[in-house]
């Protein structure tokens, strides 16, 4: 008698939870298409999920025209926004906000299942094409692009011209192989550089290594079957990694890369004379080499341009409002929007008509030495052109590029020769136990 | 209803408990063991079966060896010192020490300095142009290298073990203090009397007296130390391109690599993290084992029965000769006036009863 009571009991909690549980789980509507947007269903706020500062007044005009509060669910950086994001696409959507913000580098893993996207409808002549054509999965479009990343070059041209190779912006651009510089020249420019310097060329080889990485059109797999290639075959990134990890061997590089606790000091130090410098991160260096003087940013840059990071506002399509979450993803993404992000964070544009405004283009930035900084990255953005859209990302990419990548820093760090490090990167990936494909 | 209060009331006093391990530490566990039997993508979830295909994935990976080595040298570098210096600083607060709460509350202090606030801090301590490196370089130490504690893989472990230490050994300090607090103070008054120094007492009366605890602080600090994953998360920062255990995963822990491989780059390794838990799970519980039986050999090296004997013997003898002191003095108090008895008797207890004594009553009071 005493055992059937505990078991029903037991019975009756777990079931309980079991309900408690389902109905977090539930909710949300199917996948895909936007709900209506009509006033009968507008909701009293909407959130977005994003990681860097909000213009208030964009924030104020969606309120006053729609009656629409819009919290922003503010993160410390990507990589929690990230971790929030994966978890409630797993966790049939929840703890997800209306819009969330997704940055390029773990795009394609969000779109691993387009049915988790809202599609949002085009809106003609607002971006740069190659930020559309990221921006869509199977012909959907299911990003708005917010920034870019067109790589520039900063240099330090107080250290250039110490070493006698460069005094300025055009001089460097020169130095490095002017109009037609590839990573080549490029690194044969740090090779001269480190010769007569007891300092280093540029902080970290694996940022410019990936920037070439990106121009391939099929990096690391088979954009047909998504399977990886054997990479001890892969001739054109052995190729491409012997390049960098010979610069490295010599001694161009640091071998501290952004996000190391040593990259700041290392500018104070004035330990290196380059970086190589995506939009975004430019505000960043004058933070970190705040009261070194010299910084410029070259308009010159290897094998024509590249692009590294920049955003897309998406909808989760489990939320509840789809149909005005697109609105503010479309409000969040004009160019007026645009530039006041310029204005507040100093993000690039990827809207051409915020390119070619004034305050973007005529700006001057005191750090850089009075340069008009957005409009020389508008003009390398131009240059980058459709290349640095990227080539084909598959599921596997982000994780054997950084296994490549740690082969650069292992070479940069001393820790082998370009020979040794490439074998100790190939036999990682055998481990890995893939089914290449041909 | 009565009835019902008496069973019911018991099991739903203790439930939380019960109901939070249930839901945070039963069910992962368990669920565990099906996510490391299939292939588990990150979003996709559940795939095929594969039965223990992960467990020989993982065994044949080189970076998995590498990341167990890492985690014991690791280990090895935070424990030793930790234990060595929480014993020393729980024997020093066990002492009469002024402000005694004071000292005993700082050296908790550490230990809620958030992990990941440390590791950034001893980060920029042992970085290139920090605290330590260019002062050593100065003096022509550590120059093979451009940034000795991040480039040299064994260094890089001694810089991680001190922020183990620098957060571990005041907790432990406190918990081996209390045990030493434990320590029937007859003993030492014994081993006093028979001239045992104090560093004899240490070896001889303190360590093996606080036994259970070592074992308790030596199994949670295995435990613990093994599991490091925030210190070699954010070493080196945790930025682009870093935060799993430097270029040639000198620092890359068991923990830091299960992460890495269910939550990093790789988007359909879920099963094979989970397959790293469980074998780490049997590495922790094999090593824990052998450091229990370790520690039980080493705090009796004697043996406990043979320890136990000399102690009485001590003891006896001891209150032999307390009693033959008494017997004397009373002797002596005889001869004077009974109105003056109870004065002379604190005097003489003051006088004549062993140095043991006094300091006994000091630490009590």
């Amino acid at each position: 008698m005493r055992i059937d009571k505990r078991t029903a009991g037991a019975a009756a909690f777990w079931t309980t939870a079991a309900l408690t549980l389902a109905a977090c789980g539930g909710g949300g509507g199917g996948g895909g298409t936007a709900g209506e947007a009509s006033e009968d269903d507008k909701p009293a706020e909407l959130t977005v999920a994003a990681w860097m500062d909000f213009p208030q007044e964009l924030l104020d005009a969606f309120e006053e025209e729609h009656g629409i509060e819009v919290v922003v669910n503010s993160f410390p950086d990507g990589a929690s926004a990230q971790t929030v994001l994966r978890n409630g696409l797993a966790a049939d959507g929840a703890g997800l906000s209306d819009v969330h913000l997704v940055e390029l580098d773990w795009w394609t893993e969000m779109m691993a299942v387009p049915e988790d996207w809202v599609e949002l409808p085009e809106v003609e002549d607002r971006w740069v094409d190659w930020k559309v054509t990221q921006g869509s999965v199977d012909g959907r479009i299911t990003g708005y692009g917010t920034d870019i990343g067109p790589l520039g070059i900063a240099f330090n041209q107080d250290m250039t011209s110490a070493a006698g190779v460069a005094t300025d912006p055009e001089s460097f651009g020169a130095f490095i192989g002017g109009e037609d510089a590839t990573w080549e020249s490029f690194l044969d420019a740090g090779r001269e550089y480190v010769a007569t310097n007891d300092n280093y060329f540029i902080d970290s080889l694996t940022n410019a290594f990936q920037a070439a990485i990106n121009l391939l059109p099929a990096a690391f797999e088979d954009p047909e079957s998504g399977a990886p290639y054997d990479l001890a075959e892969n001739t054109e990134i052995k190729d491409l990694f012997m390049t960098f990890a010979d610069a490295a061997d010599d001694g161009v590089s640091a071998g501290i890369a952004i996000g190391h606790a040593d990259w700041g000091a290392g500018f104070q130090n004035e330990q290196w004379a380059t970086v190589v410098t995506p939009a975004w991160m430019t505000g960043i260096i004058a933070d970190n080499a705040d009261g070194i003087e010299g910084w410029r940013i070259a308009s010159t840059f290897p094998e024509g341009g590249g692009n590294w990071g920049g955003s897309f506002f998406t909808v989760p399509a489990t939320g509840e409002n789809t149909g005005w979450a697109v609105k503010l993803a479309d409000h969040l993404t004009t160019s007026d929007a645009a530039v006041a992000w310029f204005e507040t964070t100093g993000q690039f544009p990827s809207q051409l008509e915020a390119m070619a405004r004034p305050e973007i283009s005529d700006t001057e930035n005191e750090f850089y030495g009075g340069q008009r900084v957005g409009q020389i990255y508008g003009e390398l953005a131009e240059a980058a052109g459709d290349a640095a859209a990227g080539g084909f990302r598959g599921e596997n990419f982000a994780g054997i590029q950084t296994l490549v990548t740690d082969g650069i820093r292992l070479v940069e760090s001393g820790g082998a020769t370009p020979e040794d490090a490439w074998a100790s990167v190939v036999e990682n990936f055998e481990a890995l136990g893939f089914e290449t494909a041909e | 209803m009565s009835r019902w209060d008496i069973k019911l009331s018991p099991y739903l006093y203790i439930s939380p408990f019960f109901v939070l391990f249930a839901v945070f530490g039963a069910f992962p566990l368990l669920f565990n063991v099906v996510v490391a039997a299939h292939d588990w993508h990150r979003r996709a979830g559940m795939g095929d079966f594969v039965g223990l295909d992960n467990f020989t994935w993982v065994l044949r990976q080189p970076l998995f060896w590498r990341s167990l080595e890492n985690t014991f040298s690791i280990f090895l570098w935070g424990g030793i010192p930790q234990l060595v210096l929480a014993l020393f600083i729980a024997a020093v607060l066990d002492q009469n020490l002024r402000a005694r709460t004071f000292w005993r509350m700082s050296v908790l202090l550490p230990f809620v300095v958030m992990p990941v606030a440390t590791a950034m801090i001893f980060g920029q301590v042992f970085g290139q142009f920090g605290l330590l490196v260019p002062n050593l370089q100065e003096m022509g130490l550590l120059t093979h290298v451009d940034s000795p504690f991040f480039q040299d893989r064994l260094l890089s472990h001694v810089a991680i073990g001190s922020m183990v230490v620098f957060r571990w050994t005041g907790y432990n300090a406190l918990i081996l203090l209390a045990a030493m607090q434990a320590v029937p103070r007859e003993l030492y008054e014994a081993s006093t009397v028979d001239g045992a120094s104090r560093v004899r007492q240490f070896f001889s009366v303190t360590l093996p007296s606080i036994r259970p605890t070592m074992i308790f602080v030596v199994l949670t600090m295995t435990i613990g130390g093994l599991q490091v994953f925030d210190e070699a998360r954010m070493y080196d920062g945790g930025g682009t391109g870093g935060g799993h255990g430097g270029a040639d995963h000198q620092w890359t822990t068991v923990v830091l690599y299960l992460y890495d491989l269910g939550f990093g780059d790789w988007q359909d390794r879920l099963g094979q993290a989970a397959a790293v838990g469980w074998i780490f799970a049997v590495v922790i519980g094999f090593f824990s084992l052998v450091n229990f039986l370790l520690t039980r050999s080493i705090s009796s090296s004697r043996g406990p029965r043979v320890r136990i004997s000399k102690k009485t013997t001590d003891a006896v003898i001891a209150r032999a000769r307390a009693a033959a002191e008494e017997s004397r003095r009373q002797a002596a108090a005889t001869a004077e006036p009974p109105t003056a008895t109870s004065g002379a008797d604190d005097d003489a207890g003051a006088a004549g009863v062993p140095r043991a004594d006094v300091t006994k009553e000091g630490a009590r009071r």
